[in-house]
């Protein structure tokens, strides 16, 4: 079920009505709704999944425990691998296999051997399965490292591992942040509630009116790169850059929203990126959840920044370079993933780091020319890098920095169904002005002093909703084939 | 709770009747006429009426209409007279124009290169092969002044019946229920930017969940490719009939068509039996420039000019 679809427009006043009225005296019946609305909001879109779900939330929990239990290192190791092989394992055999099978067909026909077998595996990939795996790990990592206790309810457990607002798309909260919270009964909140509301509306006019408007151009300018002069180019490149904004911080913002109707905080995962003026602070606020798991679960552990630089220097690449196969299985995420690092390695050795983060999450008003530039190159860098992430293939996307590189000239984009272009550009203003001025706090998109412009407001991005609807799009949210 | 609950309730009548302001401010909701059949059993516009036409969520195409006396979107009245030169233009949506200002239409584009010849655009969205021979026989008396009369038809969509009667579906347009939500601009603009698409999809769904029909055939390859032949002679048999119950005068009549569009059994029947028609697609295909709306197939100016101008072309041929 997609949050932007009817479906999910009737589906979510039933469960909070249900979850308010029915279930509000105990907090098992409020799990039990929420596993069972879980459950169903995930069956929507292929039930036979749901039994992998089920699966890896069984093994984590009995893994959970025994890690809890055992109290040798060697057997809490053995616990450990089995939870690491199976999540892992069932992301390589849904995600990765077909991926390794032709990489490795690609590699012998490199070094010379013909290969006339060439045979993949169809294999369906199931929504959710690199976010929810991820969730199951941290739960398993944290008690192997004895940051957590194991959960005493399978029933909360199997709510942490399903809740349906963040399953199929994060963000991924971290056991200890999210566990706790359904282990106690959840208390209506008037403020809570509508600042849900409030992400949710936001949300929607960030993937409807952002994301699904431009996505129409991005797709024409994308698939016809080699007729398209650089100032088309460039324009297909920046409209991807908010594209995929809208669309995965938009789902964020309408996940972490529908958690707060039910009472559950989920962790921000977005926090105005392209106002970031290094890498290193735009990873502070891209996809913060994920940012924060290869943090803690892989770069930590690796030693992180504790030894010499080289040594850093390396535990970033392979974060990276995971990270980037995390998101897809394809060599251009990987590319992606490296050009990030590479993007990385001055704030490494930036000796003002420590202010920069600072300055980022107090987000303090721009003052300087300078640091205006700084966020225009960081910006200008990211998109340069989405063009590995958007394009099919590492030779298209060479070839569409090639084409601008190669045809420096300024031409008039048409939009491919003839609608004007200025109203996209007008709306990408308001909406990049508009996040200037909330950047203070992401999870309070409308916090004016007067009710009236807070109403105001409210009808303004209805209204904009309406006006650039497309009727004729793909409504799944990218970051769902991830 | 409960205060939360209502207060979503306020602020949603509050932003809905904002919503309608602003929707009425900008124009986004088009104009609907009202619909009627008169006493002659033509279903057309009701007469005087003006309006304009919205086409896309940001008014993407934005045009007025006029219906005249006549119930006919024209910018002038219809009163045929022995001692003019006239020619009357029946015909469908296309020839209706709503898509296109009323002082841009085909009619006055026509008009422009022949000064003299007055063009009367009997044009009604939906309208086929046998409402435009009911219209020119109901008005029989009007018709006999009028010099020629050219019919725009298209095969595929405008033989599907040999007999006339009134379309029940079309005026179910004009009950109660939908006058009430014509009368929501805001409601009219949902409507045509396919906001409400889903709500009804999933309505449907629930009903066939609820009353669950019979399986339907599904045809295969080989029994479409016998339908299609099948469906051909039937339109054809259909025109016949019609010709043949209103008396299709081929000296005043012409056809205005799509050759592209129109099957070879058709074209070679209208040679046989020497049905002039003027093939639009003769200057459609070669056309350089898009001829059709970007959000309909209607023609637009370019494609509307090219049209008018081959028609003004034969005109000048036939007319004394």
């Amino acid at each position: 079920m997609l949050f932007n679809s009817f479906n999910f427009l009737i589906f979510l006043p039933i469960v909070f009505i249900s979850y308010w009225f029915l279930c509000r005296k105990s907090n098992k019946a409020q799990n039990i709704l929420l596993l069972c609305a879980s459950y169903f909001f995930y069956g929507m879109w292929d039930w036979r999944f749901l039994f992998l779900i089920i699966a890896s939330t069984l093994v984590d929990f009995i893994v959970g425990k025994q890690l809890f239990l055992s109290q040798q290192q060697k057997n809490r190791k053995q616990w450990l691998w089995i939870s690491i092989i199976f999540n892992l394992g069932i992301l390589a055999y849904f995600k990765y296999v077909n991926f390794f099978i032709d990489s490795w067909i690609d590699f012998i026909t490199l070094i010379g051997y013909t290969n006339t077998d060439y045979w993949s595996l169809n294999i369906l990939l199931p929504v959710g399965i690199s976010f929810y795996t991820f969730q199951t790990m941290s739960y398993t990592l944290d008690i192997y490292h004895r940051k957590l206790q194991p959960s005493k309810s399978f029933l909360e457990f199997a709510t942490f591992v399903s809740f349906f607002p963040q399953l199929v798309a994060g963000p991924i909260e971290q056991a200890s942040q999210l566990l706790p919270q359904l282990h106690q009964k959840r208390q209506f909140s008037y403020q809570q509630a509508k600042e849900g509301l409030q992400l949710i509306l936001w949300g929607f006019f960030k993937k409807v009116a952002i994301a699904d408007s431009i996505a129409f151009i991005v797709d024409d300018i994308f698939a016809h790169y080699t007729s398209h002069s650089a100032s088309t180019l460039c324009l297909g490149a920046f409209l991807f850059s908010f594209q995929i904004y809208g669309d995965f911080s938009g789902y964020s913002d309408i996940a972490i929203g529908t958690a707060k109707l039910f009472g559950i905080e989920l962790s921000s995962n977005f926090k105005f990126p392209y106002f970031s003026k290094n890498i290193r602070e735009f990873w502070q606020r891209w996809h913060i959840s994920l940012s924060n798991w290869f943090k803690y679960y892989v770069y930590i552990p690796l030693g992180g920044s504790k030894n010499n630089q080289i040594t850093t220097l390396r535990n970033i690449l392979i974060v990276f370079l995971v990270s980037g196969l995390w998101h897809g299985a394809n060599w251009t995420f990987v590319v992606w993933g490296l050009l990030h690092f590479l993007l990385y390695i001055p704030s490494i050795f930036s000796i003002k780091k420590q202010v920069h983060h600072t300055k980022t999450y107090k987000n303090i008003w721009l003052r300087s020319l300078k640091e205006y530039s700084q966020i225009l190159i960081t910006f200008i860098s990211i998109t340069i890098a989405w063009i590995f992430f958007r394009a099919p293939s590492i030779t298209e996307a060479f070839g569409y920095i090639l084409q601008a590189i190669t045809h420096l000239e300024i031409e008039t984009y048409q939009h491919p169904m003839g609608y004007r272009m200025i109203d996209y550009f007008v709306v990408l203003v308001v909406f990049i002005s508009y996040e200037y001025h909330i950047r203070k706090d992401e999870r309070a998109p409308f916090e004016f002093s007067s009710p009236y412009a807070r109403f105001i407001a409210y009808t303004l991005v209805i209204f904009g909703l309406l006006l650039f609807y497309e009727d004729h799009v793909d409504r799944s949210f990218i970051y769902f084939q991830f | 709770m409960k205060k939360f609950l209502k207060k979503i309730v306020y602020y949603l009548v509050l932003i809905t009747i904002i919503l309608e302001i602003l929707v009425r401010l900008c124009y986004l909701g088009k104009d609907t006429p009202s619909r009627w059949v008169d006493s002659y059993q033509v279903e057309k516009w009701k007469p005087n009426q003006q309006g304009m036409s919205v086409t896309g969520n940001r008014r993407q195409n934005f045009s007025k209409y006029n219906i005249n006396k006549a119930g006919f979107n024209s910018y002038r009245e219809f009163i045929p007279s022995p001692h003019a030169t006239e020619v009357a233009l029946v015909g469908d949506s296309y020839i209706q124009g709503f898509h296109q200002d009323y002082t841009n239409s085909i009619g006055k584009k026509i008009e422009q290169q022949l000064p003299t010849v007055a063009i009367y655009e009997y044009g009604y969205a939906g309208y086929d092969f046998a409402d435009q021979m009911h219209l020119i026989d109901a008005y029989k008396n009007d018709f006999k002044h009028i010099d020629h009369v050219i019919i725009y038809i298209k095969f595929s969509e405008d033989l599907q019946r040999g007999i006339y009667n009134v379309r029940i579906e079309r005026l179910a347009l004009e009950s109660p229920k939908n006058k009430l939500l014509r009368s929501s601009k805001l409601l009219l603009y949902a409507k045509n930017i396919g906001v409400l698409d889903p709500p009804k999809r999933w309505i449907r769904r629930m009903l066939s969940y609820l009353t669950p029909s019979a399986p339907q055939k599904t045809s295969n390859t080989s029994e479409q490719k016998k339908i299609k032949p099948q469906k051909e002679i039937n339109y054809l048999e259909n025109f016949k009939q019609l010709v043949s119950t209103y008396h299709y005068n081929k000296q005043r009549y012409t056809l205005l068509l799509d050759t592209a569009d129109t099957p070879a059994l058709f074209l070679t029947y209208l040679k046989e039996h020497q049905f002039p028609y003027i093939d639009i697609n003769e200057v459609l295909a070669p056309a350089i420039q898009p001829t059709t709306l970007i959000y309909d197939q209607h023609w637009n100016d370019h494609g509307r000019t090219l049209i008018a101008g081959q028609i003004a072309t034969y005109l000048q041929k036939i007319l004394p």
